[in-house]
């Protein structure tokens, strides 16, 4: 068992994917492995830091795991699970959205939840719950685009692809994010 | 990191003609980190292949049900058409009466039987 963790630790995506999609238990879990951070942060910092934000987070490695034999390898692997993490998230905020809007007629109807770990330093906890907060009083579509841009690190090209969006929207949805977040920031 | 740098550094990794990417570990590194709970790996592949399992299962059971239903149906159309090739042979008709076992004939002892004359 160990010699496989070591063996698939060192395979190349499109091994690891060939071997998961044969069923090979190790190979996904090294993908799982290799990208759940990336897939916390986009979640989690779209949803809080919460269960149901866990519970997305095991739905989008679910759901790649049964779409691997449709995956072509025209992008990059990172690209495609981010896309399914970008979609399941989105569509949670909207189910949110949906079901708040029938008991309540404010509004702002998204479930705010951001316990925040306190395993950290204050300083660290600090800076975590600051983004947190002030993310969370962006609309999605702002934040999903200073999501990719802050803390994934993409470029606005990336961040267009996966987004699949228009370049220009992900450049003037920035700019209005951008002058957002420096209004909450100033705020908190 | 204070909050006010930390501040300026999200702003700063905002501008859209710059890559982000030192900034985002900078960030990473002042406490801005995200991550999963431990048992996160071990919760996706339980759920994928035990799940699995089960509905291997399911399949399974269904297409043994079909196999058992087409068997049962065959042998179920197989007596029934034997038994409408005897009933021909030996009442000559597939009336309701030869189904039922009646023959065709006047029979005046039931008659008899039933108003008593």
């Amino acid at each position: 068992m160990r010699m496989d963790i070591e063996l698939y630790g060192s395979l190349g995506e499109n091994e690891l994917i060939k071997a998961s999609i044969d069923g090979k238990k190790e190979a996904f879990s090294e993908i799982v492995n290799r990208y759940q951070t990336m897939v916390a942060r986009t979640v989690k910092s779209m949803l809080g830091d919460s269960v149901f934000a866990e519970d997305i987070g095991q739905e989008v490695f679910i759901k790649l795991y049964y779409s691997l034999p449709e995956f072509r390898g025209e992008a990059k692997l990172s690209t495609y699970i981010q896309k399914i993490a970008v979609n399941l998230t989105l569509n949670e905020i909207k189910r949110r959205k949906r079901f708040l809007s029938m008991f309540s007629q404010t509004g702002n109807n998204e479930i705010h939840e951001y316990d925040v770990a306190d395993h950290d330093d204050e300083e660290r906890r600090d800076a975590r719950e600051l983004v947190g907060k002030a993310l969370m009083k962006l609309e999605p579509k702002f934040r999903i685009i200073l999501t990719m841009r802050m803390l994934q690190g993409y470029s606005t090209k990336e961040t267009a692809e996966i987004l699949e969006l228009p370049l220009g929207t992900v450049l003037s949805r920035l700019s209005r994010a951008r002058d957002q977040l420096r209004n909450i920031l100033k705020k908190l | 990191m204070k909050s006010a740098e930390i501040k300026e550094l999200i702003i700063n990794s905002l501008s859209p003609d710059k890559s982000s990417e030192d900034d985002w570990k900078r960030l990473e590194e002042a406490g801005v980190t995200y991550s999963f709970r431990k048992d996160f790996r071990d919760k996706v592949l339980d759920r994928i292949f035990t799940t699995g399992i089960t509905i291997n299962r399911e399949i399974e059971f269904v297409r043994s049900m079909n196999y058992v239903f087409y068997r049962i149906a065959l042998t179920g159309v197989a007596a029934i058409v034997i038994l409408l090739i005897s009933i021909f042979l030996m009442q000559g008709s597939l009336s309701f009466n030869s189904f039922i076992g009646l023959s065709d004939s006047y029979d005046e002892s039931i008659v008899c039987l039933l108003t008593g004359n």
